[in-house]
């Protein structure tokens, strides 16, 4: 019961966070320089990470489904099934989960160092409000970063798996290609470009809060970044099922 | 004018200030003493409203702020300025975007005139030409003295220090409390947390002894030296050494 009723409380409090980051956009142009050393932090810099990432999901995907199509005699369909994968589900997943462990453990360690070393507090002290200066451009950078960063491991990951289909199952790149741009629809594209927003204005917002709620020195740091990043991964499994039987009863 | 009127705070279980009045008049400068963990840290952060009191209030200017919101708070703490105990300066900010924070997020002055202002004042400081550097790449002592001129940059109303002087050699210890008389006779109401003996006696217009959270003595250098209390004679009693040697020799 007691545990019940701190769960509510911190829930609370995450609310009225999200709520004060959303009253600190009105102080966007003042805070533009922060917004874009953050879309750097966060987003340009993570794209060596993100290219990666998807270029090997789209290898192995292609691999897996390739040699399970050629047993049927339809390995041709491979584009189909890489293009699919990467755009709807793959690309903003494995996104979400390495930025979410990237952003996440960030933002926590971040702002939760700066609480233990009374840097939040000294703000406070001189007259700013941190929940608009530290998480406001966090999200906003996020929230703008993991769209593009989205698309890169949707590309590199269809380049990919163009390359493997053509080296290891021997489909003509551009018969791959014209399988890729028949099978995709718009839902797949509306299913596959709003995933990432929200997964990047939960784990930023979630991040942050496990920041700011940091207590305890260096232990009660450990802990909230663990949280942070514990906490984001299982919201975006959980919000990609929530978007997948949406996308699938309305569309 | 500062006024803290009968607060009690607890945290975590703990009493940690147990019906604090305290009033500290415009221009003063208050000097908050007592052993560690008296509590005196957590006066100045009830005093910012950075904390806020179980019950009783904190009176600042006539305006009452245990009552007000954050955003309201925000407006009443630009008229202060804070050196934390721990400095707690910005370490991703070099020193001149931390002496220059609350300028330049104040963002009425032009860039350049905050850049002299800033130069001005680390001349001031006996620091001059380290605006580039970042906070961990400073001594304790340079910290302490960045952290002060932060505070004192913009000349609030009201400024507040937490052992401004501990972890300085002499002569920059003196310097600072000269820079915290100067500030004083700007018009400036003072705020003053030191264990330092014989610098409360020589600042302080007023001296406030905490322990445990309560306040033991309050008054005058010339009320706290004449106190018949234990607890006040036990605390001073380097002082009193001094003042029983000066009369001896003074015999011989
Ligand atoms: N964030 C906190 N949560 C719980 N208890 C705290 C917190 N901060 C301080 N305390 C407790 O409050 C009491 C007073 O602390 P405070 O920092 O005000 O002491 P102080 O007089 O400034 O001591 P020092 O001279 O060592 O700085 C201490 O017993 C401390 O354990
Ligand atoms: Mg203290």
């Amino acid at each position: 019961m007691e545990s019940f009723k701190l769960t509510l409380l911190k829930l609370q409090d995450y609310t009225l966070l999200t709520f004060d980051i959303f009253k600190g956009l009105s102080l966007f142009k003042k805070y533009w320089n922060d917004i874009l050393r953050e879309m750097y932090l966060i987003g340009a810099s993570a794209t060596r990470l993100i290219f990666f990432g998807g270029l090997f999901m789209g290898i192995v995907l292609t691999i897996e489904t390739g040699h399970q199509l050629d047993e049927f005699g339809a390995k041709t369909l491979v584009g189909r099934t890489v293009a699919l994968g990467m755009i709807r589900e793959l690309g903003p997943v494995i996104t979400g989960i390495l930025l979410a462990a990237r952003t996440g453990a960030k933002n926590a360690s971040e702002i939760g160092g700066m609480q233990l070393s009374e840097q939040i507090d000294a703000m406070r002290a001189f007259g700013t409000n941190p929940v608009h200066k530290l998480a406001m451009p966090r999200t906003v950078a996020a929230v703008v970063m993991f769209l593009p960063l989205t698309l890169i491991a949707d590309i590199t990951g269809i380049l990919g798996g163009m390359v493997v289909a053509k080296l290891s199952l021997f489909v003509d790149s551009s018969f791959f290609w014209q399988q890729v741009f028949d099978s995709l629809a718009i839902k797949d594209f509306i299913a596959g470009l709003t995933k990432p927003l929200l997964f990047a204005f939960f784990i930023s917002t979630i991040s942050c809060y496990y920041g700011f709620t940091t207590r305890g020195g260096t232990t009660g740091l450990g802990k909230n970044t663990i949280n942070a990043v514990v906490v984001s991964c299982a919201i975006i499994l959980l919000l990609d099922f929530v978007a997948a039987k949406i996308i699938w009863e309305f569309f | 004018m500062i006024e803290l009127l009968n607060v009690s705070l607890n945290l975590d279980g703990k009493q940690i200030l147990d019906n604090v009045s305290l009033k500290i008049k415009k221009g003063d400068i208050g000097v908050v003493l007592g052993p560690s963990g008296a509590g005196k840290s957590s006066i100045l952060k009830m005093i910012l409203g950075l904390w806020k009191p179980d019950s009783g209030c904190v009176v600042i200017d006539g305006v009452d702020i245990c009552g007000l919101k954050e955003k309201e708070l925000l407006k009443i703490r630009r008229k202060m300025g804070i050196v934390f105990q721990g400095n707690a300066l910005f370490d991703s900010l070099t020193v001149r975007q931390n002496i220059g924070y609350f300028l330049y997020e104040q963002n009425e002055m032009e860039s350049k005139e905050i850049a002299d202002l800033i130069e001005e004042v680390l001349t001031f400081i006996n620091m001059p030409g380290i605006q580039r550097m970042y906070p961990d790449q400073l001594s304790g002592g340079m910290k302490k003295r960045v952290a002060i001129a932060r505070a004192m940059i913009y000349q609030p109303e009201i400024v507040l220090y937490d052992e401004p002087s501990a972890g300085l050699d002499p002569i920059n210890g003196k310097q600072i409390l000269d820079l915290i008389k100067k500030v004083r006779d700007k018009g400036s109401t003072s705020v003053v947390v030191t264990h330092i003996m014989n610098d409360a006696v020589s600042i302080g217009d007023q001296l406030t002894l905490v322990n445990n959270g309560i306040i033991v003595e309050n008054g005058s250098v010339h009320d706290i030296l004449n106190s018949k209390k234990e607890f006040v004679k036990d605390f001073f009693y380097e002082i009193f050494q001094d003042i029983e040697l000066l009369k001896k020799e003074q015999l011989v």
